[in-house]
């Protein structure tokens, strides 16, 4: 029969983790469980939606949960388009005054003519690595999209750029690639609406 | 011989043919003969089988549809090449109406669907995947090997070999010219010309002795019961098998889009709709400065908006902002959404055209 007890091979002092810990006791007092979850609890103690709630007895209430896509979309013959209470459009009033997603709104100015064009396919065919997309559109004050539009580059140009990325991308460590890739498909899910 | 001798106890050739026990294992023997001699079972088969009766009260079947048309929808055109026994020109029918029904349904629902969601929708539907998993709901077990000798409740067909490249099993037959050019380009719209109702090249049927796949017999078995319904109980009662077990299935439409530049369609159609142009606004945000900002961003054309999205940047609450727009569009109903076949009810109300209008956004 094997004997019931048997001898740690090590003394029990090096284990320390069999001991009671010092520092436990001591963080206690540092952390306030109690005192937060308390506040946590409150902030979360949101009042529901009157959509929720019990029906008040004795009382009517009208519960208003507006349309699943916007009113204007509804056409001309649809009787749900004149079902739009007043109260909706009275809410919106304030769109002017809320502030923009872009800091400055591009100016459109409609300046350039088509010899302006004729140039700027010119020049960026002849020149690509002096006359890039955006020198070229500060040259000829536009944005760099409608000079994309206006002429792309040229299949030479193209494959230096290729190159010039790869050299760029072949610097790059695990981290930082799988950043961009994350990033990639992260920007993917949105048009999934994920 | 006067002398009576059980099969059981004794051996057979003692037996007299006055004998019932031995004449019933004869009987048996020579009929298993006789069956083993066919692919499938045979007809008189179908009574006998608890499996088939079974799955015709599950099902809850009409009862003007028999056993044996039930067994013949189990059996495929792979295990039983004869036109006449296997269950090919049901599923056939089954293929068409199912075809027709589940893309009235969608177009008549969602007028404005874009075709590439249609066509998912529809694979969604009625693809050989969802089939394939509906006949696995219903109970239907495969047979090992097929055979004249197997219980008619089985799914009969031939198995392709194990390591065949599945997409090769079936030759293109599509009319569309350079159709094996993988390649080039195909344009949505053509599709709805050349290709079948899931925007995917038709292919021929499967060469005699290659054998299917299982997703594939499956489909064709409830595409086949589909058409036996058709036959043998008409219109109607096909119509409510198809609401019971196809559109009573959940699917969530709006989770099939997927956009690239909804911002710069959503500009689109508003020029082509006469709306004014759309601008995005930022409703409410917070913690702008930190780590995990949330955006709430809305779009509005003129004072009314048009769809509201939130993100951790700008950007993205705008995307996803025009997004819901989009589908704020595309997903339109309008009230009480009528079917062309609708109309074969009696009594039905006189028609009213369904509504049509520009719909995609082409850009």
């Amino acid at each position: 029969m094997a004997t019931s007890i048997t001898m740690p091979k090590r003394p029990f002092l090096t284990l320390p983790f069999l001991l009671p810990s010092l520092t436990e006791s001591l963080s206690l007092g540092a952390v306030r469980h109690q005192s937060s979850y308390r506040r946590t609890k409150q902030r979360l103690r949101v009042k529901p939606d009157a959509s929720f709630g019990p029906s008040q007895q004795g009382r009517d209430q009208i519960i208003y949960n507006p349309p699943s896509s916007a009113p204007k979309f509804l056409p001309a013959n649809d009787v749900r388009r004149a079902m739009r209470p007043a109260t909706a459009a009275a809410a919106t009033t304030n769109v002017s005054e809320l502030p923009s997603v872009y800091k400055t709104q591009p100016e459109r100015k409609y300046h350039l003519t088509p010899e302006d064009v004729e140039e700027i396919r010119k020049l960026r065919l002849n020149d690509p690595m002096t006359w890039s997309r955006y020198s070229l559109a500060k040259k000829f004050e536009c944005s760099p999209l409608f000079i994309a539009k206006v002429c792309g580059a040229s299949p030479e140009k193209k494959a230096i750029q290729k190159q010039v990325l790869e050299a760029v991308q072949s610097r790059w460590g695990p981290k930082r690639r799988m950043a961009r890739e994350d990033r990639k498909l992260r920007r993917e899910a949105w048009g999934r609406d994920e | 011989m006067e002398q009576h001798c059980s099969f059981a106890a004794g051996n057979v050739e003692d037996a007299t043919f006055q004998d019932p026990d031995a004449m019933r294992h004869i009987r048996r023997a020579h009929k298993r003969k006789t069956q083993l001699q066919y692919p499938s079972p045979p007809v008189e088969a179908a009574t006998q089988s608890a499996k088939l009766a079974a799955l015709h009260a599950r099902l809850y079947l009409p009862s003007r549809l028999p056993l044996q048309t039930l067994a013949r929808t189990l059996v495929d055109a792979s295990a039983d090449s004869n036109v006449d026994f296997n269950n090919e020109s049901l599923a056939t029918l089954g293929h068409d109406l199912l075809a027709n029904y589940t893309s009235e349904h969608l177009i008549c629902t969602y007028p404005r669907l874009p075709l590439s969601v249609t066509f998912a929708a529809m694979y969604a539907y009625v693809g050989p995947k969802t089939l394939a998993a509906i006949s696995k709901e219903w109970g239907i077990d495969n047979a090992t090997v097929p055979g004249g000798e197997v219980d008619p409740g089985f799914l009969q067909f031939q198995r392709v070999a194990p390591g065949t490249a599945v997409e090769d099993i079936s030759q293109l037959k599509s009319s569309r010219p350079y159709a094996d050019q993988k390649k080039w380009r195909m344009t949505v719209s053509s599709k709805i010309f050349y290709d079948d109702e899931f925007g995917d090249a038709i292919k021929g049927s499967v060469a005699l002795g290659q054998g299917v796949t299982e997703e594939t017999a499956r489909a064709t078995f409830v595409r086949a019961v589909l058409g036996a319904i058709y036959l043998h109980a008409g219109r109607p009662a096909a119509k409510r098998f198809f609401e019971q077990h196809i559109l009573s299935r959940h699917l969530n439409v709006s989770e099939l889009f997927n956009f690239s530049q909804p911002a710069r369609d959503l500009a689109r159609l508003c020029a082509r709709e006469n709306f004014e142009a759309p601008v995005a606004k930022i409703v409410s945000e917070t913690g702008r400065k930190s780590r995990s900002p949330v955006f709430v961003v809305g779009i509005f054309s003129g004072q009314d908006k048009l769809g509201e999205g939130s993100g951790s940047s700008l950007m993205e609450a705008r995307e996803r902002a025009a997004l819901s727009a989009l589908k704020g569009w595309y997903l339109y109903t309008p009230l009480n959404p009528r079917v062309p076949s609708s109309m074969e009810e009696e009594g039905a109300a006189p028609w009213k055209p369904a509504h049509i209008d520009l719909g995609e956004v082409i850009v």
